[in-house]
């Protein structure tokens, strides 16, 4: 109605050309203009009349919807009323008027036992003869009725589902679909009925009977590949229900083992569905095809191919499809997308934005060094005239140009910058911040630059999670650049200008710049002494602790700083654990120090995550967790001298304990691996309350370890009742080797006596020793899990000769995915592709792993199990790795484990 | 006028509709005498009410639009969401049922002490006339206390659902109050 009000007004606005006035007259025609929900409701008492006009009630039941569509809430008194007036509109015999009711019924449902008043009335108008009736009664009934109900009604569903009006049919297997959830076991006895309107000519019936049968059978891996393939090969027609058989293909391929060297199964029919006259069917083909996992450039070519002609077709739908395809290809295959560049080039120039910005990010992923400052250009010309969901699209296609291309990062972080500045959604502001961050793990040298961009983005952001993120970043990587002292003003303006939770992230981040740069002390302590009355009491709370760490005991008067210990155990702690030694710590007399002793450590969290290149690394989910740049080990080991020139520390290895638990001491080791050191970090207690312990070291023999030398110890000088202290031994091997290595280790100390009465210390301690469980280095400590998506093309990218395979036998296993967890555990590899699951049942399984070497290179795997009836378990392992070497290493965990 | 009586008669072919609610304990026979009441009623196997029915007929110059209401319990409470604009209520009684009885007086005080039921005649139907241990018309009326309903024009009518015997006489004499009521 809207729409032809306003052709016929067309061609007198044409003459005054105003066009904003024009829009506002535009909606002054809509039939739905002002409508108010109080009038509405007055309305609707016309439904109680004896004598029901039939078209006052379908407008009043029109605007009811409208409004309900337009968010308008209804108080459940309200709804009650409506829906009960409406429900004597049964009364009325107009199939239009009845349609609307049904409606209602559907989208102003009250409570489940008011709504029951109209089970009735419904099943009457299920069983009537009028078509309009049985299709829009099905569909509200399947929405009220409860199992018993429906088991009452059922054999009319049946009967509808091959009822020869399509309306009917369709309806009642939608409602299938919808009753699916909640009654399983009664629609699945509807599958013969089902099956036969999959022979229905009309195409909606099909479209809607296959999607109900895909369903019906999905749980049953079996069954779904046998009706996928009866429904590749049947007579099925419309391009609806093609589609439909496409998307499941496509998921039955997705569930199905993928095995290198055998044919693809239904293939064939993914390519023949290419050539469909339907175009809904040719994209749902390209998409399946271009989704399958590890799918090679072959079976790509001819989906790229159909694709590339759709680029340059006359509706604008299909070139956005098409380019809305090739833009995922080409993140994975951007070579096979290259062929289309011309095309693309031209459908930068799109009159719709949408086509344009895919097309340039497409060209960005596909293209080479020489283009990247042209298309950067193109695209900041267009940025504000296209939606956040796209502009996300440009970012993250920068964000992942960038690691291809480092040296282009000034261009990149111009960019990134630039539309920094500019309005957006939270979403689209995290991913550049995301891809800024991006650069800096990549390029070293943009860390400054990045940091100053992000310094100009907070003074004016309205999202606290994100400035509370930079803030810390601001704090981590601020004290280590050439500048420290420019930061603290743009962070200290925090504290004065924003809520409270960014108030507490800027006492964090500058308390960090008073405590890693010495010379900045002094400012910052007065800068958190204006914070002191804060109204905000975590704000205070920060203030207060960073003022005594820094040695200043909030009156101003200055003291020794409270010494920062050298690696804070309280980071690795897990949270939840705390939490709960907090909460019980409260319920006692609380006499006694808190002991952070009792707190369970938190599983390490690998540290792949923050190195450049790393699948990880470069997705839009990042921000997740902290923006640290590093690891909180990392950090910490940065902070003794000895270990300053180990370089970048590649791995911390899992905490092992090394003594029995309740024992006199307590000591587990942490190996981290940097290129051609390793760092023992042994963390030890003291549980005996009469003890204190000092010049604590722990002796390594490295007799069984020979590919191992040490370098030093550090010894923790003093190991006081109930506290944590840290000694490390650091081991030189040879750069790029993976070495074994059995370490005989035992706790050196001198024990002092305490006298319990006075807690005076005797003068005289006595050297002692204390045997620890051995160490163990294994070549799995050299490798990082890190998956990759396309395990195929990174094994064909190996050299074929560094292939070593072997056959093993691992002993009983309670399982396949038991023995495969064992395998990978200590493979210290990662599963790619989803291969890490067993399905159920299976007697074989093949394992995709990949990991990381610390030379940078990649250690592949295929791991075959098979599983006999003695549930004894054999593998295959065939390795391909960087060297030679590598490839023997991963040999020798498994054939020495 | 021509067009109004136009109108009229797009809806109910001229006759005066008016709205009647059926109301009841489960199993008295509401539905069963509603469908004996519609000329030319096959026959059909009664099922219990889920919610209500809606069902209509013309009786000389009236149209009955009939709101057959469940009976069962947790129905019972959404009567009165349809008594605002009812214009009569019949209501039916199982004679049989004496153990009910009790449950029966109190579903009609209930209904006599909602406001929004306006002064509309009642019709009661008591109903399974023809089984032994039926209670006759007088009994029921009595152990109703029918006497004291003030408010409305009442009748209460023997009948038998299965045969439609005393059904005209009970819906005549409630067309006669309806149109003396306008
Ligand atoms: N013997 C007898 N049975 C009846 C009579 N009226 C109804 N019934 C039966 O009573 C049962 C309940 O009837 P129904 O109309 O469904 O009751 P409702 O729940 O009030 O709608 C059915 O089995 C009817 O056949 C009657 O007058 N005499
Ligand atoms: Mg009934």
């Amino acid at each position: 109605m809207a729409s032809n009000a306003q052709d016929n007004h067309a061609p007198l606005r044409a003459q005054d050309g105003k066009k904003d006035e024009d829009d506002e007259e535009d909606f002054e025609y809509s039939p739905f203009h002002g409508i108010e929900k109080g009038a509405v409701l007055q309305e609707a008492r016309i439904f109680h009349a004896a004598q029901t006009d039939s078209r006052k009630c379908q407008q009043v039941l029109t605007r009811l919807l409208y409004l309900l569509t337009q968010g308008e809430s209804f108080t459940k008194n309200e709804a009650t009323e409506v829906f009960f007036s409406c429900t004597k509109l049964f009364q009325n015999g107009d199939a239009n008027l009845r349609r609307l009711v049904y409606l209602i019924i559907k989208e102003l449902p009250p409570g489940s036992d008011e709504v029951i008043i109209v089970t009735a009335s419904l099943m009457k108008d299920m069983t009537s003869n009028n078509e309009l009736y049985k299709g829009g009664s099905i569909r509200v009934l399947c929405r009220i009725l409860d199992s018993s109900l429906l088991q009452q009604v059922e054999r009319y569903f049946k009967q509808a589902i091959v009822d020869k009006a399509p309306v009917v049919a369709s309806a009642a297997l939608v409602s299938g679909l919808h009753m699916l959830r909640e009654n399983p076991d009664i629609v699945k006895r509807w599958s013969s009925e089902v099956q036969d309107a999959v022979q229905s000519r009309n195409p909606m019936v099909q479209f809607h009977s296959v999607a109900l049968l895909y369903q019906l059978k999905s749980g049953d891996r079996l069954a779904i590949s046998k009706l996928v393939s009866s429904l590749t090969r049947g007579n099925v027609r419309s391009p609806l229900a093609q589609m439909m058989i496409v998307r499941c293909v496509a998921r039955v391929i997705a569930d199905s083992q993928a095995y290198a060297d055998q044919e693809r199964p239904f293939y064939d029919f993914l390519e023949s569905c290419l050539r469909h006259k339907g175009e809904m069917v040719i994209f749902e083909a390209a998409k399946a095809i271009v989704e399958l996992n590890g799918v090679t450039e072959a079976e790509l070519a001819p989906a790229i191919t159909i694709l590339q002609l759709f680029l340059s077709s006359s509706k604008p739908v299909l070139r956005f499809a098409a380019v809305r395809i090739l833009n995922k290809v080409a993140i994975d295959h951007p070579m096979a997308v290259s062929n289309c560049n011309i095309d693309m080039e031209t459908l930068i120039s799109d009159q719709n934005r949408s086509i344009a910005t895919l097309a340039i990010t497409t060209l960005l992923k596909t293209g080479n060094e020489s283009s990247i400052d042209r298309l950067m250009k193109q695209m900041s010309s267009f940025m504000t005239e296209i939606g956040d969901e796209f502009k996300i699209v440009v970012v993250d296609a920068v964000h992942k140009l960038c690691i291809k291309f480092p040296t282009k990062f000034r261009s990149m972080m111009s960019f990134l910058s630039s539309v920094l500045r500019e309005e957006g959604g939270f979403e689209y502001k995290k991913s550049i911040i995301n891809a800024i961050l991006g650069i800096v793990r990549t390029v070293a040298e943009s860390k400054e630059t990045a940091l100053t961009h992000l310094c100009e983005f907070i003074e004016d952001c309205e999202f606290t999670y994100l400035s509370t993120q930079i803030l810390h970043l601001l704090g981590e990587e601020g004290p280590k650049t050439s500048h420290p002292a420019k930061y603290i003003r743009y962070v200290y303006n925090r504290i004065i200008l924003e809520n409270a939770t960014v108030r507490a992230a800027a006492v964090a981040a500058l308390a960090n710049f008073g405590m890693r740069v010495p010379s900045l002390a002094p400012r910052v302590r007065v800068l958190l002494r204006r914070t002191l009355r804060d109204n905000d009491d975590e704000v205070r709370d920060r203030a207060t602790m960073y003022l005594k760490l820094l040695g200043d005991d909030a009156t101003g008067e200055q003291q020794e700083p409270t010494p920062r210990p050298k690696v804070l155990r309280g980071q690795n702690v897990s949270l939840a654990g705390l939490e709960r030694c907090l909460r019980e710590y409260l319920d006692t007399p609380m006499t006694e120090a808190f002991d952070m002793a009792g707190v369970p450590e938190k599983e390490l969290v690998p540290v792949e995550a923050s190195k450049p290149g790393a699948p990880g690394a470069s997705g839009s989910g990042d921000l997740s967790g902290d923006l640290s740049l590093k690891s909180d080990f990392e950090e910490a080991l940065q902070q003794i001298p000895e270990f300053a020139d180990l370089g970048p520390l590649f791995k911390s290895c899992d905490a092992v304990e090394l003594v029995e638990k309740e024992t006199e001491y307590t000591v587990s080791c942490v190996k981290h691996i940097f290129a051609s050191h390793v760092v023992l970090q042994f963390d030890m207690t003291n549980t005996i309350e009469e003890q204190v312990l000092e010049d604590v070291s722990v002796d390594v023999d490295l007799a069984e370890a020979e590919a191992y030398e040490e370098v030093l110890t550090i010894p923790a000088t003093r190991l006081p009742y109930g506290v944590v202290a840290q000694t490390y031994v650091l081991l030189a091997y040879e750069q790029g080797t993976m070495p074994f290595g059995r370490m005989v280790s035992t706790l050196k100390f001198v024990v002092k006596e305490i006298d319990p009465s006075t807690g005076d210390e005797e003068e005289d301690g006595f050297e002692d020793e204390y045997p620890l469980e051995d160490v163990y280095c294994s070549p799995g400590d050299y490798l990082q899990r890190t998956k990759i998506s396309n395990f195929r093309n990174a094994w064909d990218a190996q050299d074929p000769d560094t292939e070593v395979v072997d056959e093993y036998g691992i002993g009983q296993r309670d399982s396949l995915q038991d023995a495969v967890e064992a395998v990978v555990e200590t493979l210290g590899l990662a599963a790619c592709e989803g291969t890490e699951a067993v399905p159920p049942n299976a007697r074989s399984h093949v394992c995709l792993l990949h990991g990381r070497t610390t030379a940078g290179g990649s250690a592949l795997a295929r791991v075959n199990f098979g599983m006999d009836r003695n549930y004894e378990v054999a593998i295959k392992l065939t390795v391909r790795g960087e060297s030679q070497d590598v490839s023997e290493s991963l040999h020798a965990i498994v054939a020495e484990g | 006028m021509g067009f109004l009586s136009k109108l009229l008669s797009l809806f109910g072919g001229g006759s005066k509709q008016v709205k009647i609610l059926v109301v009841g304990l489960d199993n008295s026979g509401k539905s069963t005498i509603i469908h004996k009441l519609k000329p030319n009623a096959e026959k059909k196997t009664s099922v219990p009410t889920v919610g209500f029915n809606m069902e209509a007929f013309e009786k000389g110059s009236l149209r009955f639009n009939v709101f057959d209401m469940s009976g069962a319990n947790k129905y019972r409470s959404l009567w009165e969401k349809y008594y605002k604009d009812a214009e009569a209520v019949v209501f039916v009684v199982d004679t049989s049922d004496k153990f009910r009885m009790c449950v029966v007086k109190d579903e009609l005080e209930r209904m006599l002490s909602h406001a929004e039921l306006e002064k509309v005649p009642i019709l009661f139907f008591a109903n399974k006339k023809d089984l032994m241990n039926a209670m006759s018309p007088v009994e029921c009326a009595k152990y109703l206390e029918l006497e004291t309903i003030k408010d409305h024009a009442w009748q209460i009518v023997h009948s038998n659902g299965l045969t439609g015997e005393g059904l005209s006489t009970g819906i005549d004499w409630l067309a006669q109050s309806l149109s003396k009521k306008k």
